[in-house]
């Protein structure tokens, strides 16, 4: 019984997992090259939340055609926050862009307030459901399992066989030499901003594929902290890093709900996140490059 | 002579100081404040309590004519502030409202705790703070002198619902539990089990799930093997709506379903469509309840306010937006209507006598019965519960405001 | 500097504090306002404290303030009938110390090994984590938190309890900002105050010069705790009279303590009580007069002042008074 359970729910984990690394690997995009923390990463998926509701509702079309559009609409924030702000203050402190990206996350979330309201949405994209035995999965999320893994692949093979790709990659590497090489600094820095903005933003179309509803504005906070948590994991300045980090983050939430409901007297599901911040912990000190990467 | 004549003008003196400490007693209008929560993670009930007061007032400065006191009709005014759903905020701008807008009455801002913070500040300044979303029965342990409820006690929700079940099908015994993991939803789900031990249901499985929460599937796994009849949950709006969606994602049957806060909203049945069919929720008014004057009357209760219809259009243009008022809305108009009440009985502004009025005021408005305990707790109003049936809300219980019969067991998530 | 002369930056901070404090007394009306400030400001000087000194962005700070809440919430909901009286505030305080230095002492076993953003989110980690350890395992009553303003009441009678809530408890958050302010000058006109310099500037060639800044780094965060935890104790636990896991643990705070202290001017003495009544000022009266849009308002001005003004307010006012009388005033 209890077997059954524990592989239903890290069944459930993995697929839950890949949208997780999907919704991160942008903020460790943006960490990578510019060695900024985006604090409001979830206010980003918020808005490809927002994207996936209007395009389903008023244009009725499958969320799967939001993707392309949020994708869009992130790369346009990304490249305003980048040249109005983000850019004069990669110099200065720390504290700065932090306090930057918190604000423009208060933007968002008070702009779609203004637009939508304070309202709590969703939609129902129902395509039927496959029952497993031990657990049963809906086809919705399969297919946002299945759009997590393409877009994850489609950036990798971006930045390992196309020319953009390697210029953004030699810039992480070594920022002087890739300048040497010819290389436009700046523009790969408003690049992968922009970048990484697109991708957070559709991955909260990804995200309402899994669940679509309760869509309002201030959902995205959950998403930062669960972000930060997977970024670690996956070692925070590599994006795929940040997918497999995904994977056992749901692995890990999921698989440690069943054990901790085992002990009488705790309240399981807080405890799992109790736990994800204790694993958060323990990575920072014993391996701070990531589960991946050796040392 | 001399006697009678220093008597007269002693007497007429004391009558003129009267008249000018009554006139000066009485101002031109009678303000309420309100610290509401505007932005943050309690906008949402916030702006419609905002309308749903403004609504009110409308209806008493135009229809009602103002507020009786000392012979004279006074306008209500309204003054509000956004405190941003934070605590130090409500403090400094309650204090504003009394000492600066020189506010007559407050309004708390919704939630259990930002009511709580205003409260010391209230206490202090001796000023009535009408709790219209602090729902938690410990408010009034706490011997506040001048906070009234309109909402009702937390361990009141789900007991209703029981009771209906029990009476519908005593053969399903097997009960879950699923709440939210905070400070009202607890309280819900206290109640609730206190309750369904005294009817004899066997509780099958009872946990919590964290405020902010994105994916239940695991309780929920968890929650399915142990195979219950009814399940009981839910906290506020995200995740109510989350549960029943990842319910039907699951394909966990049960007979019947209810669900706190989330259900009765419109929103709810806009996310969930077919989904929401079958599911139920408690309310502490839904439209489409069946109070009106006539039978308030008949009942001789006391009436007071607009009729539903006449509320929700007041509503829309308080608000400037086609949007249909919730329980929030009416929870704060009530709210306002026992303020004018109370004021009207105690023919004074003073907060101390229109809070000893409210001691035992009982009426009846469009939001159903109003009336409270020593301690300020509302034990007047009855919750209703509605259900989704073909996608319309209707009342099931109590039977006396049923609009509909109960659909029971519920059908299968589409 | 020598001699006294180097804490004459202290006067014109402890000043301006005196000035608010008697404004608040002059004007009974608005001391709630003058109590929402004091509270930026104690807020922006304790966390300057740390933060300010050592360039380490601690975004868990919260965390300190929640458990001094807690601190005081459980010696009052506790002692309340043992007859101790007033004693019981006391004992309260020094427990919300204890409480704060404790859990400072395992956060920086942590996290002041990590820096930069890796240091940022250990930090959050332990906020988060340990606020789902208080709900998960039911600690302190979990999620439903206390309520003890009846305790309060009960232990030292009705006048006297609404005094302290409304009253002595904002005097008490004076008291920790005064506290705050002086333990800065201190600092960094001691020794431990130019080896957190040399740290800002380069930590690996500081520790190669044999400078010991982990010590150092430990005594900075330890002290910036207490004073959060004597924060949470007065201004939230005496202050609002309840404590919920759910409140006192909102990483908003946080955000709020690093907007004052970039407002004002991050590693300066005179910042945060700048940045606190610019950030306390704008804030009420945004919430007064756009209802609903402050934050849309907000939002945008924080981030043209980061772009425009880097170094805060203060630190700009301090680069127009080089070569001026008033230089040494201003720090």
């Amino acid at each position: 019984m209890i077997l059954e359970q524990l592989a239903g729910n890290l069944f459930q984990g993995v697929v839950l997992g890949t949208v997780y690394g999907m919704a991160t690997m942008g903020l460790s995009l943006i960490f990578g090259v510019l060695k900024v923390v985006n604090v409001g990463h979830g206010a980003f998926i918020m808005v490809g939340a927002f994207t996936s509701f209007a395009v389903f509702e008023y244009l009725g079309l499958s969320p799967v055609f939001a993707i392309p559009v949020a994708f869009g609409i992130g790369m346009a924030l990304g490249m305003i926050f980048y040249y109005s702000s983000i850019r004069r203050l990669l110099k200065g402190p720390e504290l700065a862009s932090l306090l930057a990206t918190f604000s423009f996350g208060v933007i968002l979330e008070e702009g779609v307030k203004f637009l939508f309201t304070s309202d709590f949405r969703g939609f129902n994209w129902d395509l039927g459901k496959i029952d497993m035995g031990f657990t049963v999965l809906p086809y919705a999320k399969v297919a946002a399992c299945l759009g997590s893994v393409i877009i994850a692949v489609l950036l990798y093979l971006w930045f390992n066989k196309t020319r953009a790709g390697m210029a953004m990659r030699s810039v992480v590497e070594d920022g002087v030499g890739a300048r040497v090489c010819g290389v436009n600094v700046d523009w790969e820095y408003a690049l992968s901003f922009s970048l990484g903005i697109g991708l957070t933003v559709a991955s909260g179309v990804l995200l309402t594929m899994f669940v679509s509803v309760g869509i309002n504005p201030y959902m995205g906070g959950e998403y930062t902290l669960k972000a930060f948590v997977v970024a670690v994991l996956g070692g925070l300045a590599s994006p795929y890093g940040a997918f497999f980090g995904g994977l056992v983050f749901g692995l890990l939430e999921n698989g440690s709900y069943t054990l901790f409901a085992q002990i009488p007297g705790l309240e399981p599901f807080a405890m799992t996140r109790f736990f994800s911040f204790l694993i958060l912990l323990l990575i920072l000190l014993l391996r701070p490059t990531g589960l991946l990467k050796a040392k | 002579m001399k006697k009678t004549m220093f008597l007269a003008l002693i007497l007429s003196a004391v009558f003129f100081c009267a008249a000018t400490v009554l006139a000066a007693e009485l101002p031109n209008k009678i303000v309420i404040g309100n610290p509401e929560a505007l932005s943050g993670s309690q906008a949402k009930a916030g702006e419609q309590a905002v309308g749903g007061i403004k609504a009110t007032i409308k209806w008493v400065n135009t229809v009602h004519g103002g507020v009786k006191v000392g012979g004279k009709k006074i306008p209500l005014d309204y003054k509000f502030y956004d405190c941003e759903s934070k605590r130090e905020a409500v403090t400094s701008l309650l204090e504003r409202l009394i000492t600066v807008d020189k506010v007559n009455f407050i309004m708390a801002p919704y939630s259990s705790s930002l009511t709580l913070a205003g409260a010391p500040v209230a206490e202090k300044y001796g000023i009535l703070y009408m709790d219209h979303g602090g729902a938690s029965d410990k408010i009034f342990t706490q011997g506040f002198r001048y906070i009234v409820q309109t909402i009702g006690p937390g361990t009141r929700y789900h007991t209703g619902t029981l009771d209906m079940l029990k009476k519908k099908d005593p053969a399903a015994k097997r009960l879950a539990l699923a709440y939210k993991d905070d400070e009202f939803a607890r309280s819900v789900m206290e109640g609730t089990e206190a309750h369904a031990k005294k009817l004899g249901y066997e509780i099958v499985f009872k946990r919590t799930y964290p405020p902010t929460v994105n994916d239940l599937t695991p309780l929920l796994s968890d929650m399915k093997a142990s195979r219950p009849d009814i399940v009981l949950g839910g906290g506020h709006l995200a995740d109510g709506q989350l549960l029943t969606q990842q319910m039907a994602d699951l394909g966990i049957q049960t007979k019947a379903l209810s669900i706190l806060a989330a259900v009765t909203l419109p929103a709810f049945q806009n996310a969930l469509k077919g989904k929401a069919d079958g599911v139920m929720g408690p309310s502490h008014w839904e439209y489409g309840v069946t109070f009106s004057k006539e039978k308030a009357l008949k009942a001789k209760q006391t009436w007071v306010g607009p009729s539903q219809d006449e509320f929700v259009k007041l509503f829309k243009e308080a608000i400037g937006m086609d949007l249909r008022p919730e329980y929030h809305a009416a929870e704060a108009a009530a709210a306002v209507l026992s303020l004018v009440l109370a004021v009207e009985k105690a023919n004074s502004l003073d907060s101390d006598k229109v809070r000893a009025a409210m001691g035992d005021l009982k009426f009846t408005s469009f939001y159903g019965g109003w009336a409270i305990d020593k301690t300020g707790m509302q034990v007047g109003h009855d919750m209703i519960d509605a259900q989704w049936q073909n996608g319309k809300l209707v009342i099931v219980w109590p039977e006396a405001a049923a609009t509909s019969a109960l659909q029971y067991p519920k059908p299968a998530f589409k | 500097m020598k001699g006294a002369s180097r804490y004459l930056p202290s006067i014109p901070v402890l000043l301006a504090y005196a000035a608010l404090f008697v404004f608040g007394l002059l004007n009974p009306g608005r001391w709630q306002l003058v109590a929402q400030l004091a509270f930026y400001c104690a807020l922006g000087q304790a966390f300057n404290l740390f933060m300010g000194m050592t360039g380490y962005v601690d975004f868990g700070y919260v965390a300190f303030l929640g458990i001094g809440t807690y601190g005081m919430a459980i010696s009052i909901s506790e002692l309340a009938d043992k007859g101790l009286g007033l004693g019981v505030i006391v004992i309260g305080l020094i427990l919300s110390v204890v409480f704060a230095v404790l859990l400072s002492l395992a956060v920086g076993a942590v996290a002041l090994r990590l820096r930069g953003a890796y240091f940022a989110i250990a930090t959050i980690g332990v906020n988060e984590g340990f606020r789902y350890l208080i709900e998960g395992a039911r600690i302190w009553n979990g999620s439903e938190g206390i309520i003890f303003s009846r305790q309060l009441r009960e232990m030292v009678g009705r006048e006297a309890a609404m005094s302290l809530s409304t009253f002595w408890a904002d005097v008490m958050v004076f008291g920790v900002a005064v506290i705050a302010t002086v333990l800065t000058i201190v600092y960094m006109r001691g020794k431990i105050g130019y080896a957190l310099a040399a740290l800002r500037m380069d930590e690996d060639a500081a520790k190669v010069m044999g400078i010991n800044v982990t010590r150092f780094k430990i005594i900075a965060f330890i002290t910036s705790a207490a004073l959060a935890g004597l924060l949470g104790a007065t201004a939230w636990a005496l202050k609002l009279t309840y404590v919920f896991p759910a409140d006192v643990f909102g990483i908003h705070y946080t955000v709020e303590a690093i907007i004052i202290v970039l407002l004002g001017g991050a590693g300066t003495l005179l910042g945060p009580i700048v940045g606190g009544l610019i950030y306390g000022v704008s804030k009420y009266y945004l919430a007064v007069y756009l209802p609903g849009f402050q934050l849309l308002v907000f939002a945008p001005v924080i981030i043209v002042v980061i772009v425009l003004f880097p170094e805060g307010t203060v630190g700009m006012i301090k680069r127009k008074l080089i070569g001026t009388a008033l230089e040494k005033y201003i720090l």
